[in-house]
């Protein structure tokens, strides 16, 4: 019943996107606005469907209906009620189903948003994304159909991967990065449109950019949620590892920031029209790249799921888009002609130029070195592995690059700088940054890179507060404001910018936490017996004994460790092995003392009932939480960029005809 | 675009497309295995507790199955079961062998004073025999054929179903007819 249901809720989806996509595409090339408004019941349909073939499955999952395929692969009666909700995108073919449903109300809320405007783009990018729609809902009807019925109806199901239902965060992270790779299929189909009408207007561009921010700010939070998954869960002291599929999701972040910055140079200078576009283009590939190394099969990694059969359907889509994509940009892109150009070296417009090809780098090093095993396999049949190594040394020191320019890029006017101007303007930022490394070597901290890196950041961070806090003074001692009124306002004056620089601030933090985590940790393990104690720079942990535990899915094992520090009274960790049902092998939850100077990760790594020792893998990390708590802070910086001014409103209808009211262009270029 | 940057990106994705095509088929999680239809490494080892040789060369005619395990691995000893279950199925038509890899020797008598075992378990120092049949990781278990070609090598606990096909594929028609009475 259900499997019948929700397959024809797949095909009614189906149905809509291709209709959708034809007739907006069509009717779009054709320069006829008559075919949108069909267009538009398209992507309220397919959002339709979709939604309907997600909530049969959710249904499906909670009630044990084993008669599914899907539900026969990963339910079972003894997982708890929010992981059997969470295992609709916990392998593959349920994966793909709630992509199906976050691309819906992607295109909705982008048919909606644009009610009255753009028309002249709009048939062309509804198409365009319902295309990308057609592909997806085609995988959910044939390769990867979830809604295949089983015959006997087994009485129950494995579970879902262990893996997922040990944290908490497994709630959270897919579903995030998921918003911010389906949401790149948004600029995808804006900026297909632009080049097939061979015109990209101020108003479109803005829209563009906001479109991209949004699943940009999706996709930062997903990649930092899954480093902090992979740290809490996985027990190997570590939050990166360039894996495959971590890297998958970083390309398009690195390609989507660079043209978040690129589009400022755009908007201002109409330069770089064609590399904008490339920068969109590009991202939305990588992201359909990165979901085929997650789900063909092809790639070894903590993430991927088992070899299946979706692999060529993916590679002929990739293979389809990269021609449309370089068709494209060869044949539309000389439509879009350079208003200006770029002047002088000493210039905003030069450092963001710089920014992006140190971004562009960062991609093609990262692609290069998470592909090279299967190059190497398709040349000369032996699978060559690339490590860690190579990707720090390769990104470590364009990322420190792209950190000095943070600070230096804001210091720099539009245009021509006068160099007196620019050099007073660094003063101060720069003796802060070298006091900062000053008081590093003073302590004793030594390495060339995490110096750098603090140095660097102490820089940044003054030039920042300074550009965030500069308006506002000038507000206070203007119109004798309030400090907090005379912030708010200067803010909202200027949004983008505001809410750009507190994004800064958060990438500061992130930068300054990694290195330290990564430069200044200690480590340490070993096999203790009961009652004895293993030492860890300033803790003393002693092993007092074991603690068994069961739950309906899981059963577990602890080794309690009373933990003292000088001066302290003991505190109790127990870090665990968790023994799944019909899973071999066990998954270790270590536990975290964290505090804003650092962890402590302490993790089990074997035990022995009989001999009454247990072996632990121990770690200080400085600083590392920063790395997370650093998500509010991107969060509320990409929410005030992307928020819509309310004079902006008003002046959108006027961009309908091409011509945008002065009004907005000043909403667009802020105080800056 | 210029036409040259158009040819340029055009081959650097058409290597891409290519690359990943040929990146089908191939099992990213296999671990190498080369042995596969060589003669299995001979070894005359000790065996624990009893201290008796064993030589894989006096069992030519005897299929073999070699297990390798240690007690400091935990998958290893959720497969122990599995071996106890196969050799009380299989143990009259095939010779078991452990063999204890990279822990000591007291560590292993008290496992198997306890957990118990049915077949002899060898002890081999310095690993050699692991390095000779390329162990990667234990559990692995090594299924040689009666001529002492290896036939099959498993890097992954086993429950009784695999293992059943396993020992099928090696005993042969014949056998497995015998087994299906």
């Amino acid at each position: 019943m259900s499997s019948n249901l929700g397959y024809s809720a797949v095909l009614g989806a189906l149905a809509c996107a291709i209709f959708g996509a034809v007739v907006g595409i069509g009717s779009g090339i054709a320069r006829r606005e008559s075919g949108l408004p069909w267009v538009r019941r398209a992507a309220v349909g397919f959002f339709g469907f979709m939604l309907l073939a997600n909530l049969i499955m959710v249904y499906a999952l909670l009630s044990h209906d084993f008669s599914v395929q899907y539900v026969a692969h990963v339910g079972s009666r003894a997982t708890p009620t929010v992981y059997t909700v969470v295992s609709l995108w916990s392998a593959l073919e349920g994966s793909i189903l709630f992509w199906g449903i976050i691309l819906g109300s992607y295109v909705l809320a982008f048919a909606l948003s644009q009610k009255d405007e753009h028309n002249r783009y709009m048939s062309l990018a509804l198409g365009t994304m319902l295309g990308v729609g057609v592909f997806f809902a085609f995988l959910i009807a044939g390769p990867a159909n979830p809604f295949g019925k089983v015959s006997p109806v087994p009485p129950d199901g494995p579970g879902p991967n262990p893996l997922l239902q040990n944290h908490i965060l497994m709630v959270v992270h897919p579903p995030m990065l998921y918003l911010g790779y389906v949401g790149m299929t948004i600029p995808f189909g804006i900026a297909v449109a632009a080049l097939l009408r061979g015109e990209l207007g101020e108003a479109w561009t803005t829209t563009l950019r906001r479109w991209t921010l949004i699943p940009w700010m999706f996709l930062s939070i997903g990649i930092i949620l899954g480093s902090w998954w992979a740290y809490a869960v996985l027990g190997w002291g570590g939050y990166w590892a360039w894996d495959p599929v971590e890297n998958a999701s970083f390309l398009p972040w690195l390609t989507a920031t660079a043209f978040i910055h690129s589009t400022m140079v755009h908007e201002r200078k109409k330069v770089l029209k064609l590399w904008t576009l490339s920068l969109v283009l590009g991202t939305f590939l990588l992201t359909i790249l990165g979901t085929f190394m997650t789900r063909s099969g092809v790639f070894n990694s903590v993430h991927s799921f088992t070899q299946s059969d979706i692999g060529p359907t993916f590679l002929v889509f990739i293979g389809m888009l990269l021609v449309f994509s370089i068709t494209l940009l060869a044949t539309r892109g000389q439509l879009l002609i350079p208003e200006g150009a770029i002047r002088s070296p000493l210039s905003r417009e030069t450092a963001i130029l710089v920014n992006n090809l140190l971004f562009v780098g960062i991609t093609f090093t990262v692609l290069l070195g998470t592909l090279f095993p299967l190059v190497t396999e398709a040349i000369r049949g032996v699978r060559v592995s690339v490590g860690e190594p190579y990707f720090n040394k390769m990104a470590l020191p364009a990322a420190v690059a792209v950190l000095f320019l943070m600070g230096v890029g804001p210091v720099l006017p539009w245009g021509t700088g006068s160099p007196r101007v620019v050099r007073q303007q660094l003063i101060v930022p720069t003796s802060i940054g070298l006091g900062v490394i000053g008081l590093c070597l003073a302590f004793g901290l030594r390495g060339f890179l995490p110096i750098l890196t603090f140095g660097l950041a102490g820089f940044v961070t003054t030039i920042t507060l300074r550009e965030l806090l500069l308006p506002a003074k000038v507000r206070i001692l203007e119109h004798k404001e309030a400090p907090w009124t005379a912030l708010v306002r200067s803010a909202s004056k200027s949004r983008r910018r505001f809410g750009g620089y507190v994004v800064h601030l958060g990438v500061v933090f992130i930068f300054v936490a990694v290195a330290a985590s990564s430069s200044f940790g200690t480590h340490t393990s070993g096999t203790v017996g009961l009652g004895k104690s293993i030492q860890i720079g300033k803790y003393n942990l002693k092993f007092v004994g074991f603690q068994n535990g069961a739950e309906p899915h899981r059963r577990w094992k602890a080794a309690t460790l009373e933990m003292t520090t000088e001066g302290s009274s003991p505190q109790l960790m127990a870090p665990r092995m968790n023994f799944f049902e019909r899973s071999t092998d066990p998954i270790g939850t270590p536990v975290v003392r964290s505090t804003p100077t650092g962890d402590l990760y302490v993790s089990l790594l074997a035990f022995s009932e009989e001999e009454r020792t247990a072996t632990f893998n121990l770690w200080i990390f400085p600083m590392v939480g920063w790395i997370w708590w650093s998500i509010p802070i991107l969060v509320l910086g990409a929410l005030i960029a992307i928020w819509p001014g309310r004079r902006a409103k008003v002046a959108l209808p006027s961009a309908v005809s091409g011509v945008d009211s002065p009004d907005l262009v000043k909403v667009n270029r802020g105080a800056a | 675009m210029k036409w040259k940057v158009t040819l340029a990106l055009s081959l650097a994705c058409a290597a891409l497309v290519f690359v990943l095509y040929k990146g089908f088929g191939q099992d990213p999680h296999e671990v190498p295995f080369m042995l596969r239809g060589q003669p299995a490494p001979t070894f005359t080892l000790k065996t624990l507790g009893t201290g008796e040789v064993v030589s894989l060369a006096e069992l030519r005619g005897t299929p073999v199955v070699l297990n390798f395990w240690a007690t400091w691995c935990a998958p290893c000893r959720m497969e122990h079961p599995t071996l106890d279950w196969a050799f009380r199925q299989y143990g009259n038509q095939v010779k078991f062998l452990g063999a204890v890899f990279e822990d000591t020797e007291e560590n292993a008598r008290a496992y198997i004073a306890r957990a118990g075992s049915p077949y002899p378990q060898l002890i081999d120092p310095r690993s050699q025999m692991a390095v000779d049949y390329g162990v990667a990781g234990v559990p692995e278990t090594y299924f040689i054929d009666a001529e002492g070609i290896i036939r099959d090598k498993v890097a992954f606990p086993m429950d009784r179903a695999t293992f059943a096909a396993r020992i099928r594929v090696l005993l042969g028609p014949r056998a497995s007819a015998e087994l299906g009475k």
